[in-house]
């Protein structure tokens, strides 16, 4: 296995004394896809800032490609780049946003076809936006000029924020085959953060789940919020909004926040154990896991998305289509609690 | 008002025939302020930048001192001066009282905390998203610290002009620090307040329409440098 081109340690970053993101170890491989998946507020934009260099950490260590990196260093200026949430053009046309970091970099050979290229990797044609203004511009299509000018420089690694969040499915399909392109003719590793599981999951090689700063699993766990209820007999839990109860061991606190990996639907799944704790939910949702073949199901129960990974056999096998009921089942004993 | 009308008709007959005292108080003016504004802008612009980008210990009180130094009674940095070029004062054996240059001294006081205040605020009024676009495309120091003065020249141009205006329009330094020497240190404004005092209005009108006149040509100057941005 190469060496990894990122490896952080013992990273943690503070904005006003308050910790937001707080990683021990993470490695990533070079040219490999990968997600960060979490609501509002648990760090994605944060990691994406300090792993792009564009603020340095409270404490801890980024290594790029096996040497200690932080902003302005030299080793990863070009070969770095992040494009954020909102994109951002220049009061220019399109041409000189392209262009822009190609000029920071002192790369000004062949700007006009560069530009041109960058432009049709993103859809665009250089003769009918090369000179439209950047106020000219709708919002995917900024997003995209913006895409373009990070490609422009042939970066080493590309990092995302919600790229697919303001633009229609269109641009979000667009992103997602320059993403693959970019990783398979440039060796490109990505790192996207993003809302959207199962977009994610379509692309990438590992999606990594953050929650208040920390990871802590692969984006397909479901995490319920406190107050939890002591249910008697020694049980505690919640009620969801369907009537169905949702047990959980003895929390830590009132408003920890329990993660709950679903195992099993127990239609003739033999290895569902009378323990386990059973919830009825209907599928939502069906998603394909290019690299294995496996689906991802989505199932609602009481308003809350419960996702399990099958086989292709077990889905032909079940025939398991969105609007079916099924019963899932979670280990009681592996509730995490965060 | 027929003196005021006098005064006009004299001031274009004194502009149009070249007359010589005007166009040295003219020429002084424009000197004096062609020195004050190059130093309060090659100082001003940077540590304004400083102020309004980066987050450090003590910037509230900085800010506070800058923003009640934008206010400084002209007068008193006259006397300011004034007391340190005497030849009683530390820097009395430079011979800088009663010159031009003595003049921008107390000018460049008077211009700085302007051009540092304004700037620093054009730079706070910068959208956050392009300290990190121009970070994310690879920009070093240099180059952030330059793209993002260059995103806000328009503020900052319009800082400058601002102090410009205060320097082309203040008597108190002037008078002080210059003396209100005829062919050496008159200025505009001390010209037009000593005419006054003589009743001389012709005179003071003309240099009046002078200052005016700059003041369209800069604002235009302005105006023409933002549109071809």
């Amino acid at each position: 296995m190469a060496p990894p081109i990122f490896t952080v340690h013992s990273l943690k970053h503070a904005y006003a004394k308050e910790t937001v993101l707080e990683i021990e170890h993470l490695t990533v491989q070079p040219a490999s896809i990968v997600g960060l998946i979490g609501p509002n507020g648990s760090g994605k934009s944060t990691l994406l800032r300090l792993l792009g260099l564009i603020e340095k950490p409270t404490q801890g260590t980024i290594h790029f490609n096996g040497r200690p990196v932080e902003p302005f260093s030299d080793e990863a200026r070009f070969q770095i780049t992040l494009l954020p949430q909102e994109p951002f053009l220049v009061r220019r046309n399109v041409f000189r946003n392209v262009s822009f970091g190609l000029k920071l970099k002192g790369n000004t050979k062949d700007t006009a076809k560069r530009v041109d290229e960058a432009l049709a990797l993103v859809g665009l044609s250089g003769d009918a936006f090369r000179r439209r203004p950047w106020y000219a511009l709708s919002g995917g299509e900024a997003q995209r000029v913006a895409l373009a000018a990070r490609l422009a420089l042939n970066p080493k690694v590309l990092l995302m924020d919600e790229p697919t969040a303001s633009v229609d499915a269109g641009s979000a399909q667009l992103i997602k085959e320059v993403s693959l392109r970019v990783r398979r003719e440039l060796g490109t590793t990505l790192i996207i953060a993003s809302h959207d599981w199962q977009w994610l999951n379509e692309i990438c090689d590992e999606i990594l789940h953050l929650f208040n700063g920390r990871i802590f699993g692969t984006g397909r766990e479901t995490i319920v919020f406190g107050p939890w209820q002591n249910m008697g007999s020694g049980k505690w839990g919640k009620m969801l909004s369907d009537g169905q109860r949702l047990i959980v061991p003895v929390p830590p606190h009132q408003a920890a926040a329990a993660v709950i990996s679903v195992l099993s639907f127990d239609e003739g799944d033999t290895s569902v154990r009378k323990e386990d704790v059973g919830l009825s939910g209907t599928v939502s949702r069906l998603s394909l896991e290019k690299k294995t073949g496996h689906i991802f199901a989505t199932i609602l129960a009481g308003g809350l998305p419960f996702t399990i990974r099958l086989n292709p056999e077990q889905h032909g096998k079940h025939t398991i289509l969105p609007g079916k009921t099924l019963n899932i089942r979670y280990r009681l004993d592996q509730v995490k609690w965060i | 008002m027929h003196f005021l009308l006098e005064g006009f008709f004299q001031a274009f007959q004194l502009l149009l025939s070249g007359d010589a005292e005007t166009y040295s108080a003219v020429l002084a003016t424009v000197t004096v302020s062609g020195y004050s504004m190059g130093c309060s802008l090659l100082i001003g612009i940077p540590l304004g930048f400083c102020l309004g980008y980066f987050d450090f210990r003590y910037k509230k009180p900085i800010r506070t001192v800058t923003d009640t130094l934008m206010a400084l009674p002209t007068v008193f940095i006259g006397l300011l001066v004034y007391a340190f070029l005497t030849h009683r004062g530390p820097l009395g054996n430079m011979g800088l009282l009663f010159t031009l240059p003595g003049i921008a001294i107390g000018q460049t006081i008077l211009a700085l905390p302007i051009v540092v205040g304004l700037s620093a605020t054009a730079v706070e009024g910068m959208d956050r998203k392009l300290r990190i676009t121009i970070l994310s495309l690879g920009a070093n120091r240099r180059q952030l610290f330059l793209n993002s003065l260059w995103e806000a020249r328009h503020a900052i141009l319009a800082g400058a002009v601002a102090a410009y205006g205060r320097v082309m329009t203040e008597v108190g330094i002037s008078m002080m620090v210059g003396g209100n020497i005829k062919w050496h240190t008159r200025t505009i404004t001390t010209a037009i307040a000593l005419e006054t005092n003589k009743g001389q209005f012709g005179m003071g009108v003309a240099l009046g329409l002078v200052l005016l006149a700059i003041a369209f040509f800069v604002n235009l100057s302005v105006s023409f440098l933002r549109r071809r941005a």
